[in-house]
């Protein structure tokens, strides 16, 4: 019995040397900065120590609830612009074709970005992600202007899909 | 436990001889002969994963059991492989009836509870058994919910409230305890988590739906004060609406809870605010 409890007690205590040798290197990397701690691949390193809680990124009602919300209303403002411009003719509506254009790319960048933020987060890529972050600014920018130089110099978007559609 | 039982048929003879008989006195021509059950053997598949060996790659390990001499549950089998088989295999279970959330595992590409898990009788087909998805494992079927418990601890799972009455309980009305219904339930195994695509990419930032749900339960609570921090808390881009409504959680939890809908509640509250 004794025997038993002397040979649990030793690798207990090797159980927690391991674990103090373990904690020593997350601990040591936070030594330097608690909140900033850089993303490892391969490996958890907690910000903190185990029983530290997590923390937040700093509130702000543009990233979160405003986002979310503008989101939304553009997605299902879309469907009601989507009708207007099948039951109207765009040369005589080309204000509700512009609005088209640019609520269609607005909400094609925002899906995007999703994209960008879920896969490719500068904070796991920091090269990669600013680079499509910035490429998928750009490109969005460079639509809009296509948009507006087809809307007011050519037949503009409800005509062309109307063309192509009757083809 | 035989000389018990012959002392005390020294003593009172007459009311104990019948049952004295049964045990060891008695011949075996003498005992009913239990129905033999066919033998039903089924693979099962587990991962194996050994710290010791940190080179050596996970690897599925096939194991036999006979389902006739086995429980009805995943658990059970696990614990029949353990017994008799391979003492190796490393698994959580405590509760063996899904109250305490530990046996959370992947069976069959489901997260769900080995012990809430009935074993599929068919023979001719395998039962592949890994840890849950996308979690630093451990060792073999035991992931790391190190992270997870941190989330959760970081929305603060209880009570806040300043003025609490001094003189008698906390009352509540029955429609406000409605509202924690479907909530309370959780038992944090971590299944919906887990099975979130959101929470594998990014579940450094993003909370994931266990923890998304247990900070609704506190906002919708009737005697919380604190909504509002709380609420404030998750205005980013992270850790709420990395959720894009994929109700993988929905349709994994074993408790048969909505995370899904506590989330959706949550994002209406923060665009009503």
């Amino acid at each position: 019995m004794s025997s038993a409890l002397v040979a649990r007690s030793a690798i207990n205590a090797r159980l927690a040397s391991t674990f103090a040798r373990r904690s020593l290197r997350p601990l040591a990397v936070h030594a330097r900065s608690v909140s900033d701690a850089a993303y490892v691949p391969g490996g958890p390193i907690y910000k903190g120590t185990v029983n530290d809680p997590t923390d937040f990124p700093p509130p702000s009602k543009t990233h979160g609830s405003y986002h979310w919300a503008f989101e939304r209303l553009l997605s299902a403002g879309l469907v009601p612009m989507t009708v207007a411009a099948f039951a109207t003719s765009s040369s005589s509506y080309p204000l509700l074709d512009g609005i088209l254009g640019v609520s269609l790319v607005m909400h094609s960048h925002i899906g995007f970005d999703s994209i960008v933020v879920d896969y490719l987060h500068p904070r796991k890529f920091p090269i990669l992600g600013r680079v499509f972050t910035w490429t998928l600014r750009a490109t969005t920018v460079g639509v809009l202007v296509g948009v507006y130089q087809f809307n007011t110099n050519d037949i503009g978007l409800t005509e062309l899909i109307a063309k192509v559609w009757h083809a | 436990m035989q000389s018990l039982v012959a002392r005390s048929s020294v003593v009172r003879p007459s009311v104990l001889r019948s049952s004295a008989r049964t045990f060891a006195t008695s011949s075996a021509r003498a005992q009913a002969v239990p129905t033999e059950k066919p033998v039903l053997n089924k693979e099962f598949k587990i991962y194996r994963w050994n710290p010791d060996e940190p080179a050596a790659k996970p690897k599925l390990q096939t194991y036999t059991v006979d389902l006739n001499q086995c429980g009805p549950m995943i658990l059970d089998a696990l614990i029949k492989i353990k017994n008799e088989t391979d003492p190796t295999l490393t698994f959580r279970r405590s509760c063996r009836e899904g109250i305490c959330g530990s046996c959370a595992m992947n069976i069959n590409g489901q997260n769900t509870l080995a012990c809430l898990c009935r074993i599929d009788r068919n023979e001719s087909k395998d039962t592949k058994i890994y840890p849950l998805p996308h979690m630093y494992i451990v060792k073999d079927l035991v992931p790391d919910l190190t992270l997870f418990y941190k989330q959760y601890k970081s929305i603060e799972p209880y009570l806040k409230n300043d003025n609490p009455p001094a003189d008698r309980e906390f009352l509540q009305s029955q429609e406000d305890r409605r509202k924690l219904d479907g909530m309370y339930e959780c038992i944090l195994c971590a299944c919906c988590s887990t099975s979130c695509p959101s929470y594998w990419w990014n579940q450094d930032e993003y909370l994931g739906p266990a923890t998304l749900m247990a900070a609704y339960r506190w906002m919708a609570d009737s005697r919380d004060t604190y909504s509002a921090q709380r609420k404030e808390k998750l205005q980013n881009e992270m850790s709420l609406y990395r959720c894009h409504t994929i109700f993988n959680c929905a349709r994994t939890c074993p408790k048969g809870l909505n995370p899904a809908a506590a989330i959706a509640k949550i994002k209406l509250e923060l665009a009503a605010d």
